[in-house]
């Protein structure tokens, strides 16, 4: 027993030491082959596509190389010594296109009502679920309606078809009530309802976890002593639980706003069902630049696209940080 | 013991004098109830139309109750199962084997990041952090895998892609922080054990519940996956379930040429269980995830609490 301790206490100053000790770089070795298939994936899907943003400032099209050259790949050979440079054309173009307005409009303006509505929504459900009596039915209330969550947007616009088909329920109730069917699939002025809807519906459970998470680790003597001093439930909900959820609804929404550009491709692809006549209310950037994508070989022109949404999104992440760390330093991500 | 009784009940007592008026209590549960309503509906609509008769459903829509019943759109899918069949079959190998990669690679690329011994953590951590920060976007990534991994039109592509993520190892660190006292790691050392022993034979063992999180959602992940297939893959016999049905959904023409590749199908065209057989499409895709859902439900709650950590 003493020896062990005496053991222990040299190693843990072995450890301290600056030096690469034998032991060390055995140990290192084996933290490095242990990040090996990590850094295979990260390398292969995330850094490898790194270098082919240039893409996005050349005209792409696929040459082949001459057969001495030393590096036979197709792609490696067009992009980066074949095709020509175009500076920033494919980017004046997507910009000068009428199309880009509709597509940014889209992409922030249902993000915007996404996080306001999603936002209000998600905080009543996790306060209602917490204040509830019953605290069996909370949970399978809470574990009911976080199901949505789980089922793939295909699956959803097989939900949404079943209903706003021409034989769907909708349709069903409006011919029983005596009143005009409706193409929901040619009318573009209900789709931002539906897509409001349908984000609501399958998010609404998954936000409120951390909201639920955090109203749990409120200190309830707060509430009991607001109680003795005869607050109601609704003053003890505006002035003891709104006020301490705010840093987490602070942080949350900065987070939101940091992927304001990214849309939910899923959704806005597979919802309207291949619909013509929704595409102004459907089109958000990632649609835009898979449509971009694969209507010919207009790679360079989508690939901009893409750069300008990663990067307009790296931008905002870092400066929501910046913002949350000046805030509150201790809830920034880094 | 009649100290402790009495304590209980005083606590119960406050509790009781800060609970909900019953008004109010009845009045928020039926709301709730109205709303777990609105989410189940729809999924009880298309499970009640895949087990409709075709001709009812044509006649009399979409509804909360059959009209009339029957079975036909399941045995037919069944039967003949090619086309969902194989689906099925792809969609389980990829979910399973990127389940696995996602253990294997995220469970070992989280340990050493979680060590203080380690001396280039931070450069580990910043290298998987940095790809949540900034990707170079769908084109790029389109075509690398295209052209330079090769995994393009192949099951690879249909897992390989989703088998790794940096928010499941931000996710795993902090459970091996939070999980496993660093005490337990030295006095493995002290008895000798190397690194890749102490993780195997004590380390993962503890961190049992942690590898479960990561691994359903990538379980779920991969199973829900439909963009990565409709990019990388254009042959039938790679497409996962989501993109079967999406394409069913899309085209009645699909079913029309599954038909007639059968041949002998092909002058009973029109008696083809089209509506009913898309819906039960969609009813086997989502059966497994709804009849799973109450046992790993608890773990991704942990998960999403654990992420929000900073860690």
């Amino acid at each position: 027993m003493a020896a062990k301790t005496a053991l222990s206490s040299g190693t843990t100053k072995a450890l301290k030491h600056d030096k690469w000790g034998s032991g060390e770089v055995k140990r290192h070795i084996a933290f490095l082959t242990m990040l090996l298939p990590g850094l295979a994936f990260l390398l292969c899907f995330s850094y490898l596509p790194m270098p082919a943003i240039i893409l996005a400032f050349k005209r792409y099209s696929l040459a082949k190389p001459p057969k001495d050259f030393w590096i036979q790949n197709k792609f490696i050979y067009s992009l980066f010594i074949d095709n020509p440079w175009v500076a920033l054309n494919n980017f004046k173009f997507i910009f000068q296109s009428p199309d880009a307005w509709t597509v940014v409009r889209n992409t922030v303006g249902y993000n915007l009502v996404f996080m306001s509505l999603g936002l209000v929504m998600s905080v009543s459900l996790a306060i209602i679920i917490n204040e509830l009596n019953n605290r069996i039915a909370a949970k399978v209330y809470h574990t009911i309606l976080f199901l949505p969550y789980f089922i793939s947007w295909i699956v959803v616009a097989y939900l949404v078809y079943a209903f706003v088909s021409a034989k769907g329920v909708f349709n069903q109730i409006f011919t029983s009530l005596g009143m005009p069917t409706v193409n929901f699939y040619s009318e573009p002025k209900y789709w931002p309802f539906i897509f409001v809807f349908c984000n609501m519906w399958k998010y609404t459970g998954n936000n409120s976890i951390i909201y639920l998470a955090t109203l749990s680790g409120f200190d309830q003597e707060l509430y009991e002593a607001a109680a003795i001093d005869g607050a109601g439930k609704w003053q003890q909900i505006r002035h003891i639980t709104l006020p301490q959820l705010v840093p987490t609804i602070v942080l949350l929404q900065i987070l939101a706003v940091g992927r304001i550009f990214n849309g939910d491709f899923d959704m806005f692809y597979s919802l309207p069902n291949g619909s013509g006549p929704l595409k102004n209310v459907s089109t958000t950037l990632d649609v835009y630049v898979y449509n971009t994508m694969k209507t010919g070989a207009q790679l360079g022109l989508a690939s901009a696209a893409a750069f300008f949404q990663s990067l307009v999104g790296f931008v905002l992440v870092l400066t929501t940080n910046l913002i949350v760390r000046r805030v509150s330093p201790e809830m920034a991500m880094f | 013991m009649a100290e402790n009784t009495k304590k209980i009940k005083v606590v119960k007592k406050d509790k009781d004098m800060n609970a909900l008026s019953p008004t109010a209590n009845a009045l928020l549960n039926i709301l709730l109830i109205v709303a777990v309503v609105i989410t189940v509906i729809p999924l009880w609509v298309i499970i009640v139309a895949s087990f409709t008769n075709e001709q009812a459903l044509q006649t009399y829509g979409y509804g909360f109750w059959p009209q009339e019943w029957s079975i036909r759109a399941y045995t037919y899918l069944f039967s003949r199962g090619s086309v969902i069949g194989t689906a099925y079959k792809n969609t389980i190998i990829a979910t399973i084997v990127g389940t696995l990669l996602c253990l294997c690679s995220v469970g070992l690329y989280a340990y050493p990041i979680s060590r203080r011994d380690f001396r280039w953590r931070n450069f580990f951590t910043f290298l998987s952090f940095f790809t949540m920060l900034f990707n170079a976007g769908t084109v790029a990534f389109y075509v690398v895998c295209r052209q330079i991994l090769g995994i393009g039109n192949s099951l690879w592509a249909l897992f390989l892609p989703l088998s790794f993520s940096a928010y499941w190892v931000i996710i795993m660190r902090t459970f091996y922080q939070s999980n496993v006292p660093e005490a337990v790691i030295e006095s493995a050392r002290i008895d000798g054990a190397g690194e890749w022993r102490t993780l195997l034979q004590i380390v993962l063992p503890l961190a049992v519940p942690g590898l479960a999180t990561v691994a359903l959602f990538a379980a779920i992940g991969i199973w829900n996956n439909f963009f990565n297939c409709m990019l990388l893959v254009d042959e039938a016999k790679y497409y996962n379930l989501q993109y079967t049905i999406y394409q069913t959904l899309n085209s009645i023409r699909f079913l029309k040429e599954m038909a007639a590749s059968v041949g002998s199908l092909a002058t009973q065209i029109a008696d083809l269980p089209s509506e009913t057989f898309r819906m039960s499409m969609a009813v086997v895709t989502v059966g497994p995830i709804c009849l799973a859902y109450p046992f790993f439900q608890k773990y991704f709650v942990k998960g999403l609490t654990i992420g929000a950590v900073k860690g």
